[in-house]
């Protein structure tokens, strides 16, 4: 990436942003410094709780939620800064929605995740990677009773429609995750999910 | 809609590859099928019995997408397989499955043997050398991934196309040494090509792309070119398939309300048109249908260019008239939520199976629409399938299979000829692949 697209990016505070995850991470970088006399001497690893196991296997029995999707892929950076998606705003809360995919089927467990993404300008070729990133953080962390359907936000780019098709297109998707030069851009932008 | 074929799971194919399989090919004479898979492996299977024959290894670097048997083999087979590594392999092997394994290879249905019952590890090592599959020749020229190849009903013509938007034709030139001359490179289609498929009789191609078009090739005066140009998919055309040409083994559709007299004249006069037009051709698209499209019959096409050069194209520089005309048969019943993934016209029965994302196996069956009927249905149906004034179709949405492959999303479905102990003849099994790496055989009575 010789030359940013964007070299100016609004940003919004990760502190205002929708967590589930925020209580763990706010609490030691914000208020750590007030309560820790409070606190008991004993360290408390918020890392990694100890029943950390237990919690994923009950996380897999819950249903899953759009905030939990917004909790996968606002921590993936942006390719060109380092900042993540849902501090660039390029993904939202409000552009999450979960829907059974055969609504005629009332038994069946088939969800259609749609994630709308608002790149930050409207040329971005980045774009079709920001996209392909969450399409592949998605998969790779949702059970395969779902299914991914990532789109460009109507009116907020100028190859929407291109970049849509691309995206949807389950051959070229399982071609790109063999790509090793684009995995490794996927790979990088991951970095920072936790 | 009222389903009235019933299908039923026979058997898994086992072992299952451990990742997606794309595709698997029933071999034209032999009971036996090729599943591609994300493994990089092609997995051969028994429909006799269904496990694993063999695992063809080391040939392709990326996913293998897609295979095609060669057909009027006799004695050994061959398999040609297109890879996201952007090539082609063929592969052979001399036919001794049945032999070796007491499998019962042959189409007859006779062989009681259990598959158990003769393979030990002699045969299995007298096999090791000259009787597994052997790796003939790779045929490279597609810049980026291949999606599908597909025989000529010759054998003497391989098309393969590729991400990089072009179809390439090769000759076998069958001289034992696995020579292969590339015959025509074309590239008028506009995106992605997912998949080509010859006319059942005649050399011509059938390609479907992201471009959202479908295209017909043939050759004229040793020159490659398209022949006609469908528009009518809302989105990247997945899957193409061909109606049987063979009228032997077909009567055409089905009639439930009309006398057997009238019922051979209604199906004396379709055959007639039918063969007028020639095979139909059945196409499965992201848009969510699926579409059956229909040639104008040549003599009313060419009339129609004489008198009013309705091709635009001044008549020396095409003086042939190469030109088709396709128009839309039929659009089919809704029934896939997601994209269609594929779709397979049985040449021995008729009916039309889809599949696609949504896990479901959709079958479709034609039917004649009676005068009396026609009035009943009135201006209400769109699934009319007019072409003329005296004689109609409907397609009929006959059964639906849902999580076929539990949650997972299906790739691939194709007709093959039942071969297991169960079986009676003439019968065919549906045989589905999906993103699991699961096969599975289904019947499909009615």
């Amino acid at each position: 990436m010789a030359e940013m697209q964007n070299s100016n990016p609004t940003i919004l505070n990760a502190a205002d942003l929708p967590t589930r995850l925020r209580p763990t991470t706010t609490r030691k970088s914000e208020y750590g410094g007030i309560f820790t006399s409070a606190l008991p001497l004993a360290p408390v690893d918020f890392e990694s709780p100890p029943s950390s196991d237990s919690e994923d296997d009950n996380l897999l029995e819950e249903p899953i939620d759009e905030q939990e999707i917004y909790d996968l892929i606002s921590s993936i950076s942006d390719p060109e800064h380092p900042i993540s998606l849902g501090e660039l705003a390029v993904v939202s809360l409000p552009d999450i929605m979960i829907k059974p995919t055969l609504p005629d089927v009332p038994d069946s467990p088939l969800q259609t995740v749609t994630v709308l993404i608002t790149p930050t300008i409207t040329h971005c070729s980045l774009a079709t990677v920001i996209g392909l990133g969450v399409r592949v953080r998605l998969e790779q962390s949702l059970p395969s009773r779902f299914r991914m359907d990532v789109r460009i936000k109507e009116g907020t780019h100028s190859t929407g429609d291109e970049v849509n098709k691309q995206l949807a297109d389950k051959e070229r998707v399982a071609a790109a995750l063999e790509n090793g030069a684009l995995m490794g851009v996927i790979a990088k932008m991951m970095e920072t999910c936790h | 809609m009222s389903p009235n074929v019933t299908i039923t799971h026979l058997s898994d194919l086992t072992p299952p590859s451990q990742e997606r399989t794309w595709l698997t090919a029933p071999h034209p004479t032999l009971p036996i099928v090729a599943t591609c898979s994300s493994d990089k492996t092609i997995r051969v299977y028994s429909l006799t019995n269904f496990t694993l024959l063999s695992t063809i290894t080391g040939g392709h670097k990326r996913s293998v997408r897609t295979a095609a048997w060669k057909p009027h083999m006799s004695g050994e087979s061959v398999l040609a397989t297109g890879s996201f590594d952007a090539t082609v392999g063929i592969w052979r092997r001399w036919d001794n499955y049945g032999r070796e394994d007491g499998a019962g290879m042959g189409m007859t249905n006779d062989n009681n043997q259990t598959p158990t019952d003769t393979s030990d590890a002699d045969s299995a090592d007298r096999e090791e050398d000259e009787e597994e599959w052997r790796f003939a020749v790779l045929l490279d020229g597609h810049d980026s991934e291949v999606k599908s190849v597909s025989w000529s009903a010759s054998g003497m013509l391989l098309a393969t196309c590729s991400r990089d938007k072009s179809i390439w034709i090769w000759e076998d030139l069958d001289d034992g040494d696995n020579n292969f001359e590339t015959v025509a490179v074309m590239q008028e289609h506009s995106g992605d090509v997912k998949c080509v498929s010859w006319h059942p009789s005649e050399e011509c191609l059938a390609s479907g792309s992201y471009d959202d078009t479908i295209r017909l090739w043939r050759e004229d005066l040793d020159d490659w070119g398209q022949v006609a140009c469908i528009k009518g998919h809302g989105g990247t055309v997945w899957f193409l398939d061909w109606e049987g040409d063979d009228a032997e083994k077909w009567n055409g559709p089905i009639s439930d309300s009309n006398s057997e007299s009238e019922l051979s004249a209604l199906q004396a006069q379709w055959r007639s048109q039918r063969a007028l037009s020639g095979p139909r051709l059945i196409s499965c698209s992201d848009d969510r249908t699926v579409r059956v499209w229909r040639r104008q019959p040549k003599e009313s096409q060419q009339m129609g260019a004489f008198s009013s050069a309705t091709t635009g194209i001044p008549s020396i520089i095409r003086p042939t008239g190469t030109d088709e005309a396709w128009e839309e048969d039929a659009v089919l019943p809704h029934a896939h939520e997601l994209p269609v993934y594929a779709v397979a016209w049985s040449k021995r029965t008729g009916l039309v199976a889809s599949t696609g994302a949504d896990g479901r196996i959709a079958i479709y069956e034609e039917r004649f629409v009676t005068p009396e009927k026609e009035e009943k249905q009135d201006d209400a149906d769109a699934m009319d399938t007019a072409s003329s004034d005296v004689l109609r179709t409907e397609w009929v949405l006959v059964g639906i299979q849902d999580g076929a492959h539990g949650i997972y999303e299906i790739n691939h479905v194709a007709w093959a000829k039942r071969a297991d102990r169960g079986s009676g003849g003439e019968e065919e099994v549906l045989v589905s692949t999906a993103d699991d790496g699961s096969v599975k055989v289904w019947t499909v009575t009615r």
